[in-house]
């Protein structure tokens, strides 16, 4: 009841805000730029939304921008309120820590999810049209929603992951440069740092009874980005949760939970022990 | 039952003892008036009756239970307004009252809240447009939803005009009548002699009185206060004459003034040591201790705080 009252809270705050509109109007634009771009131009050439969205919305608009946007709306969730004094007013009432570090995570993801459905909704239609008029040949409805959703999930992955980090901070500062940190960790430095983990740990790793390559993998899917790029690729290419590679797909999956909950838990047990 | 219990708590931060030692109790139904310097601990004090600043050493229990382990359970059951607290610009005030009363799964009509606070007009805009004195009764409604049973107002009246102060009086009275126990914090004295039916005095984290404000008033023997004028150069003498006249509970030297605060009865004794002791008086009158004279001599340096402290009971209400 009250994680269901502060969320519903933070996400009246977070849609009222203006960096709503201008991510739906900045995801609309870039979505159908990206849809002119690969358009058909052959006579009769069907157009192509698998490609669409693996080649051009995914690599540019999916994995780099939807993790900025998730860093940029969850990193001043609590140190923000913190700052202000606005967790005063909230803590008054009776609400637990915990209550508002989920809260956060729900009420800002969803407002994310809201964000991203609405931006890709709008050219989706304006694409939908086009077929109906029979202006453009194909256009795979469901594969777009799919998508949509799968993008949805990563930004609300990096919500949590940046909600934690600011449960954990003292100062918007550090919430600030964590928030830095986990993007530039995970878009960025992944491959390296975990196969520098990987070569330090190589030791460890022998006796156990999995391969080195095994394990390669598994973080390689560890990465909420990687991880959501195998489902979604899974999900064109109609394979979700089957064919060969249904055993990294469920690796993901669980990679993308314990993504959105670990952290949060991680930060909600230094902010329950913190002095505001 | 006891509202409010400290009982030996402690409060060190990094770089300071903010509380030490701290004794208090509140009981069910009464108006407690918190007073204290700037810096005395009164919000630190505040903060951990709210469970926002863990104590170091000694136990707080609040409405009887414990404020750490169960503070969901006591705030739904108390209304506070903070101090130093900032509002979400975005939200109107009646989402505001409407997630204040949510929250603590009460049924009050986020309306007539707004409007006992004054603040009905402006219930649409957004609170980040509202003024210092409209973001504390704004605070107030929040606090007052679900007729909590204790209520905690950190420096409630900064921010007010005089006017915005005395309907924060007014609502303070009422909900005594109704029969919530309110504890406020201040440090003007003046606002809590009105409403308060004890008030306890802060200074560096401990408490230094605790009474009725008439029984502080007996118990710094300020019914009155005299100024001495005092002829020739007067050294030491007159002073320490004067202190130990009995009844004498303070003297000041004030260059060729000396301010003594005496009992009603004490006035002719003081005048006359001093002409016992050679000293010539050129002129001497009287003024009655005001609250403010009476805070600051607890508040700053040669307070009697043994006194205070054996300060008879039934002197209260």
């Amino acid at each position: 009841m009250s994680l269901v009252a502060i969320a519903e809270k933070d996400f009246q705050e977070a849609v009222r805000s203006r960096g709503m509109l201008i991510l739906v109007a900045l995801f609309s634009l870039l979505v159908a730029i990206f849809a002119y771009v690969v358009r058909p131009t052959g006579q009769g050439e069907q157009f192509a939304t698998e490609a669409l969205l693996s080649f051009a919305v995914g690599p540019f608009l999916v994995t780099t921008l939807v993790p900025l946007v998730g860093v940029v709306v969850g990193y001043n969730a609590v140190s923000g309120e913190r700052e202000s004094g606005s967790l005063k007013l909230l803590l008054s009432l009776p609400h637990s820590r915990a209550d508002v570090v989920f809260g956060k995570v729900i009420g800002r993801g969803g407002a994310l999810a809201l964000a991203v459905l609405a931006g890709f909704l709008l050219p989706g239609l304006v694409l939908f049209a086009l077929a109906q008029t029979g202006a453009l040949a194909t256009f795979n409805v469901g594969a777009f929603l799919g998508y949509t959703v799968f993008a949805a999930v990563l930004g609300i992955v990096f919500v949590a992951i940046t909600v934690g980090c600011s449960a954990a901070a003292t100062t918007q500062r550090r919430a600030l440069i964590g928030g830095v940190a986990i993007f530039v960790l995970f878009v960025v430095l992944w491959g390296f740092v975990t196969g520098q983990l990987l070569d330090a740990a190589s030791g460890l790793i022998d006796p156990l009874p999995v391969s080195q390559r095994q394990v390669r993998v598994f973080l390689r899917v560890a990465n909420p980005i990687s991880g959501v790029e195998l489902l979604s690729s899974a999900f064109l290419g109609e394979q979700l949760f089957s064919g060969e590679t249904v055993n990294r797909q469920i690796s993901a999956v669980s990679m993308l939970v314990f993504w959105t909950i670990a952290p949060p838990l991680a930060g909600l047990w230094k902010f329950d022990g913190d002095d505001l | 039952m006891t509202a409010i219990e400290l009982r030996g708590v402690t409060k060190e931060f990094a770089d300071v003892t903010a509380v030490r030692g701290l004794d208090l109790s509140v009981e069910e139904g009464e108006v407690y008036g918190f007073l204290g310097p700037n810096g005395a601990g009164k919000s630190t004090t505040i903060d951990m009756v709210l469970d926002l600043v863990r104590p170091t050493e000694g136990t707080v229990r609040v409405l009887g239970r414990d404020a750490t382990a169960e503070g969901v359970a006591i705030r739904r059951r108390t209304g506070v307004l903070p101090d130093g607290f900032a509002v979400y610009d975005r939200l109107s005030g009646r989402k505001h009252v409407e997630f204040a009363v949510r929250s603590k799964e009460a049924d009050d009509d986020p309306d007539a809240l707004l409007d006992r606070v004054g603040l009905l007009g402006d219930a649409d805009r957004k609170a980040g447009g509202y003024s210092k004195g409209m973001r504390q009764r704004l605070a107030l409604a929040m606090a007052l939803a679900g007729d909590p049973d204790l209520l905690i107002l950190d420096e409630p009246s900064s921010g007010l005009d005089p006017a915005g102060a005395k309907e924060m009086r007014e609502i303070v009275r009422a909900e005594a009548d109704r029969g919530a126990t309110v504890f406020f914090s201040s440090h003007i004295l003046e606002q809590v002699e009105a409403v308060c039916d004890r008030v306890g005095i802060l200074r560096d984290g401990e408490l230094v009185a605790e009474d009725s404000v008439e029984g502080l008033r007996e118990a710094v023997g300020g019914e009155e206060t005299l100024e001495i004028a005092i002829e020739g150069d007067g050294d030491e003498s007159a002073t320490d004459a004067v202190r130990d006249v009995d009844g004498v509970s303070r003297v000041d030297r004030d260059g060729d003034v000396l301010v003594v605060s005496c009992a009603d009865g004490a006035k002719t004794r003081v005048i006359g040591a001093l002409e016992d002791a050679g000293v010539a008086v050129a002129d001497f009158h009287t003024r009655e201790a005001s609250l403010e004279d009476l805070f600051l001599a607890y508040t700053e340096g040669d307070a009697p705080s043994e006194r205070a402290g054996e300060a008879p009971e039934e002197v209260s209400r």
